[in-house]
């Protein structure tokens, strides 16, 4: 009697497996057509990928314009895009891309035929968008200032940028200054795109409202405030593995909702396809109610307080540094503030990004600890400090925790809230004591936070707010920028890192995590490490 | 008459003038530089200083300031640095929501500021004169935008009866909330001081000697009392627009009403000083064009009052 | 000293007045209370305002509902919101006093000036006054805000004042230019005293009463401003417990069905700014001024 219970079980078991795997071999068919529906909070900035800094711009600029090479979605390795193959020379400083055949702009934007009219990329298209960065004063152009004639081409001594080269219309060549080894993760960056010369230059500035790319989905309508319509790019480049045109759906409609508790209505009710960044009001309710439809993975974010360590009294007192780091509890302000929507830190590094360092020794919760440095920090009777927090109800929560916290060992913080502007001239001049901020990977390199937070020759505006200066980290970090053996760049990495948090010139807290909520009617919607606002949507399908 | 509106709004020219002026002198004085503000959190100084010059904040302040004024002549009230919208353009777009906004909320604080003001003076002392009044200071005292959450929390998250924030055109459920949020106060204002008015009007010798002639009491009191005492409501109905754009700062927040308050708050943390110059301009405009309609609406309502 | 016992008759009058009128006294009671509830706040309160009860007590004091131990319930941190009312009575009161301050500080010499002067000096003077009349009253605030560096009480009030004071002023011009050709002045300009001395010993002390109603007046609209530059994040710095900065905290969980950390302090602010309303509509009525608004 029991054996055959136990017979009937596995049979029951293999059928149902097999019955899955049907099921999952038919849901692998995509289906055509259809609108996906996705939310924004505001209206897009900037929808000219020259300009696009902001999250809710790039949304956009990834539905209709593509890069050289992409990030594959874990943020490990640099794929293939626009360029199908590249080499760089044994020197690091000439990089060769060979461009795909056959990709064309949009034949038309905004229901209106562009100047363009549809023809093909060549690296002569290349050549113009990375100079017109230049010309049009991208903020993001001096990320590859290290291409040769930068300088001259910037200051207007010279009329073309000479280390971006046309070898023929299908090879591209960049020369560079020095060997730059995150040189292709930057060229991910949203920025880097193509656009056709003719539609760029008959808009000008106007070329926000007027965007011409070569990506998946073409613009159709701009209802400022309210929505941004696209509709699919026909002859979009890029095919699935069984040769079928891509993209799948019919359109994509951005729908600009502001307020968090109708956009979550509104997902309910199934009216929004993806939600991205479910409210924290909600959150606990939807890992209850809506866990099947939740995405979430740790982002390239880092979440931190940092010293001003040029100025007293964090200026040479390790002790007292070290101590704010041991005095907060981070687990539990993410569990009871923040509704666990973070990952507390040990350090810079988020996991997720090459060089991530999980054995990485970081600083724990421990008052008792903290209390004795702070004495021997020459603060035993405690201390009182300013923290600026910019204007954002989720920075001034976190705040009021760590002031609560911190003043259980008698570290009086005072918390000023300040307006972003204000708030970046303050921390980038030094008159801050403590100052909170965040970084989000530009590209998915460790060069992207240690260099550019931490090493001397960024102090103020260019990343390093916290002033943070130490020789050794300093020479570290130049080698890993020209190293060209990944194990060996890593190591170096690492390190690095482990000195940095050694020194704790920040109170290290958080590192974020990127969710997204979609309808169990989408087919193949994979959140990638980089952000919600990157997802591939030329992939999806709708499937009802 | 037509020479007093030509002579008011000559005088509105100096006060505009001194309106840009502040602006000006404040957006220069203000902490944040909008070309940083556009690069992000990672600027490199060289673009900075490109994006600077790019935008004119390079210029001396005099030169900044009379090329400023030369544009606004020529009524260019120049793009937003945010996000490259001709900043006259997004005054009309956003101008349109603000407008149907206050303009219902107007409506409906006057049809009930002043149907509760007659009721309240003609019933005085009745259980409605005290309700209605205690109701009007109570709109008085409450701030706009904790009486527009508490509309939320009652209409829209608890009963369900509205779709709660947003701005869909055309779908007049969005505008309910908001409508009653911004007329509130108005309504309560006009209301009290419709009665005060009512009340005093009732005691002239006019009006008794109305009633004393048999007219019925509806017609002595539409036809005569409410005439005569709506002249000071009319006042305040120019006074309280004024009033309206400043509250509709608050309300379009909470409402998420794509609106010209929003806008200013909007361009204000960003730093973005044509818009901020464009925005303020605008309601200043607005406030002063109210005002005028109100001195010559006198005109219609009250003939004794001559324009010399 | 024939002149003194008539005005101090007036004042007399004005308290019958005022007694004769039971809203002017419940306003007065209910002003008493909120002063007194900011004074005691220390001893009124059963918990302390900023203390966080999560981290020792755990999740059920976060957000918990009304109940016996905290009557208005507690915010995120397991904050007790009563007392965190009852300390926010102190913000809203200093600010409404300081701010009047600073706005009889500049309108009352202002308006004084351009009422008693006349000619081109008022010209200058209404002209300042009706620029920031055409200001919308909370952007103004929150440019001047923007300008200073690090928010503060301070800095509000301060703010509050460099935009209120023209209300003050346009009463006080008004009351000057119906005083400066009374006899007494005249009297005093005969007898050659100074300029100064006319306008702040002889007219000011007979134009104070509009000034008074005017300042009451004022007290419940620079709280309301309070409020609102709170609620949009600036000015009052946490964990202050202004009442503008908990509806603002709140706000977000109201949708929820949380709703008593927004809607409380909305209450105390009704309570107070009403307070102020009807002791100015006591006094205007006591003093029988009428106001230009």
């Amino acid at each position: 009697m029991k054996r055959r219970l136990v017979w009937f079980v596995m049979v029951v078991i293999l059928l149902s497996l097999v019955f899955v795997g049907q099921n999952a071999a038919v849901a692998q068919e995509p289906k055509y057509g259809g609108v996906l529906r996705w939310r924004a909070v505001n209206d897009p900035p900037k929808l000219d990928p020259a300009m696009a800094t902001d999250t809710s711009s790039s949304r956009n600029v990834y539905l209709m314009f593509d890069m050289l090479v992409d990030n594959d979605p874990d943020g490990k390795s640099i794929v293939p895009r626009l360029a199908e193959s590249w080499e760089a020379s044994p020197d690091g400083k000439t990089w060769t891309f060979h461009l795909r055949k056959g990709v064309k702009f949009h034949k038309e934007s905004l229901g209106k035929p562009t100047e363009n009219g549809g023809r093909e990329v060549t690296a002569h298209d290349w050549k113009y968008s990375f100079e017109r960065l230049v010309k049009v004063n991208s903020p993001r152009a001096y990320f590859i200032d290290m291409v040769k004639g930068y300088q001259d081409f910037v200051d207007g001594k010279a009329d073309e940028w000479v280390g971006i080269k046309v070898v023929d219309d299908y090879t591209l060549q960049f020369e560079l200054d020095y060997p730059f080894s995150p040189f292709l993760s930057v060229l991910a960056y949203n920025s880097f795109v193509v656009v056709p010369k003719e539609d760029a230059e008959k808009w000008g500035k106007e070329f926000n409202f007027h965007p011409v790319g070569t990506g998946a989905f073409i613009l159709e309508r701009w209802d400022h405030d309210q929505r941004l319509v696209y509709r699919k790019n026909p002859d979009y480049w890029k095919k699935d593995e069984a040769g079928r045109q891509l993209p799948y759906l019919d359109g994509i409609e951005i729908v600009i909702i502001p307020d968090n508790t109708i956009a979550y209505e509104e997902f309910k009710k199934g009216n929004i396809d993806v939600l991205p960044a479910p409210p924290d009001e909600y959150y606990e309710e939807i890992k209850a109610q809506y866990s099947h439809l939740l995405q979430e993975r740790p982002e390239l974010g880092t979440y931190y307080y940092g010293f001003n360590n040029s100025k007293p009294p964090f200026k040479d007192n390790l002790k007292l540094r070290q101590a704010f780091n041991y005095a907060v509890d981070r687990e539990a302000i993410n569990e009871l503030v923040i509704h666990g929507r973070y990952y507390p830190a040990k350090g810079i590094l988020p996991p997720g990004i090459p060089g991530y360092n999980p054995n990485l020794r970081g600083y724990e919760y421990n008052p008792e600890k903290a209390k004795q440095l702070l004495a021997e920090a020459g603060f035993p009777d405690g201390i009182t400090v300013d923290l600026n927090v910019n204007n954002d109800p989720r920075h001034t929560l976190i705040s009021e925790a760590i002031q609560a916290q911190l003043k259980n060992l008698g570290i009086n913080i005072n918390i000023k809230v300040l307006d972003w502007g204000v708030h970046l001239d303050l921390c980038e001049r030094g008159e801050t004591q403590m100052f909170r901020m965040g970084w989000v990977a530009d590209y998915a390199d460790p060069d992207n936070f240690l260099y550019v937070l931490l090493h001397s020759e960024n102090h103020g505006s260019k990343g390093n707010y916290s002033f943070y200066s130490n020789p050794k980290v300093d020479e570290m970090l130049a080698a890993a920028r020209v190293e060209t053996d990944w194990d060996k760049r890593m190591k170096l990495y690492q390190e690095a890192e482990q000195m940095i948090v050694d020194d704790a010139p920040w109170l290290f807290l958080f590192h974020y995590t990127t969710s997204l909520l979609a309808q169990d009617w989408l087919k193949n919607m994979h959140l990638p490490a980089f952000g919600d606002y990157t997802t591939p949507l030329e992939v999806v399908w709708i499937e009802k | 008459m037509f020479s007093y509106i030509v002579r008011k709004m000559l005088y509105a020219v100096p006060v505009i003038w001194g309106v840009v002026t502040i602006v000006f002198i404040l957006m220069t004085i203000v902490p944040g530089d909008p070309a940083r503000l556009m690069m992000g959190q990672r600027g490199d100084p060289e673009t900075l200083a490109r994006i600077r010059a790019d935008l004119g904040l390079d210029l001396p302040i005099h030169k900044q300031y009379t090329r400023f004024l030369k544009d606004l002549v020529k009524g260019d009230l120049g793009v937003s640095y945010r996000n490259n919208e001709k900043v006259v353009d997004a005054l009309m777009t956003r101008f349109g929501a603000t407008l149907k906004l206050a303009f219902w909320a107007m409506v409906l604080a006057a049809l009930l500021g002043i149907l509760a003001g007659v009721v309240s003076a003609v019933k005085q002392y009745s259980i409605f004169d005290y309700s209605a009044m205690f109701i009007a200071i109570s709109g008085i005292s409450a701030p706009v935008f904790w009486v527009g959450l508490l509309l939320l929390l009652i209409f829209a998250y608890t009963l369900h009866l509205v779709p709660g924030v947003g701005y869909v055109p055309g779908d007049w459920r969005y505008f309910i909330l908001p409508v009653i949020t911004l007329g509130v106060r108005p309504a309560a204002l006009i209301a009290r001081l419709t009665r005060s008015c009512m009340l005093e009007v009732l005691t002239q010798d006019y009006i008794r000697t109305a009633r004393s002639k048999g007219l019925r009491e509806r017609i002595v009191i539409m036809r005569h009392a409410l005439k005569n005492a709506l002249i000071p409501v009319v006042t305040i109905i120019g006074t309280q627009v004024a009033e309206l754009l400043s509250g509709a700062v608050l309300t379009e927040t909470i409402f998420a009403w794509p609106g010209v308050g929003r806008l200013a708050v909007e361009a204000l943390i960003a730093r973005d000083f044509p818009m901020i110059r464009g925005t303020v301009i605008f309601m200043a405009v607005i406030f002063l064009v109210a005002n005028l309609i109100v001195d010559i609406s006198y005109g219609f309502i009250d003939p004794r009052i001559r324009y010399d | 000293m024939a002149k003194k016992s008539r005005s101090s008759g007036l004042w007399y009058e004005a308290w019958l007045r005022f007694k004769r009128n039971k809203l002017a006294l419940l306003g007065l009671f209910m002003a008493a209370s909120v002063i007194l509830i900011a004074i005691f706040a220390s001893l009124i309160a059963p918990y302390d305002p900023v203390e966080q009860l999560i981290w020792t007590e755990g999740r059920e004091v976060r957000l918990a509902p009304p109940s016996v131990k905290h009557w208005m319930g507690t915010d995120i941190y397991g904050r007790d919101i009563l007392s965190r009312i009852i300390f926010g009575a102190r913000i809203s009161l200093q600010i409404g006093i300081f701010a009047t301050i600073v706005s009889l500080l500049i309108g009352v010499p202002l308006g004084a000036i351009a009422g008693y002067m006349g000619g081109w000096v008022d010209d200058l003077i209404s002209w300042l006054i009706n620029v920031v009349f055409a200001f919308p009253f909370l952007l103004f605030v929150l440019a001047v805000i923007a300008v200073f560096q690090s928010p503060s009480l301070r800095v509000v009030y301060i703010a509050i004042g460099l935009v209120n004071w023209v209300g003050i002023a346009r009463v006080v011009r008004a009351q000057f230019i119906s005083l400066r050709d009374r006899e007494f002045v005249e009297a005093a300009k005969a007898l050659g005293l100074p300029r100064g001395k006319i306008i702040f010993k002889h007219i000011l002390p007979n134009a104070l009463a509009p000034v008074i109603v005017q300042a009451t007046l004022g007290m419940g609209s620079i709280i309301m401003t309070e409020a609102g530059l709170a609620f949009l994040g600036f000015g009052a710095q946490p964990p202050t417990p202004s009442w503008g900065l908990m509806i603002s905290e709140g706000q977000k969980y109201l949708s929820m069905g949380k709703w008593w950390w927004a809607i409380f302090p909305g209450l105390a602010i009704m309570y107070t700014v009403l307070a102020f309303n009807f002791l100015g509509d006591g006094l205007r009525d006591a003093l029988d001024v009428r106001l230009k608004r």
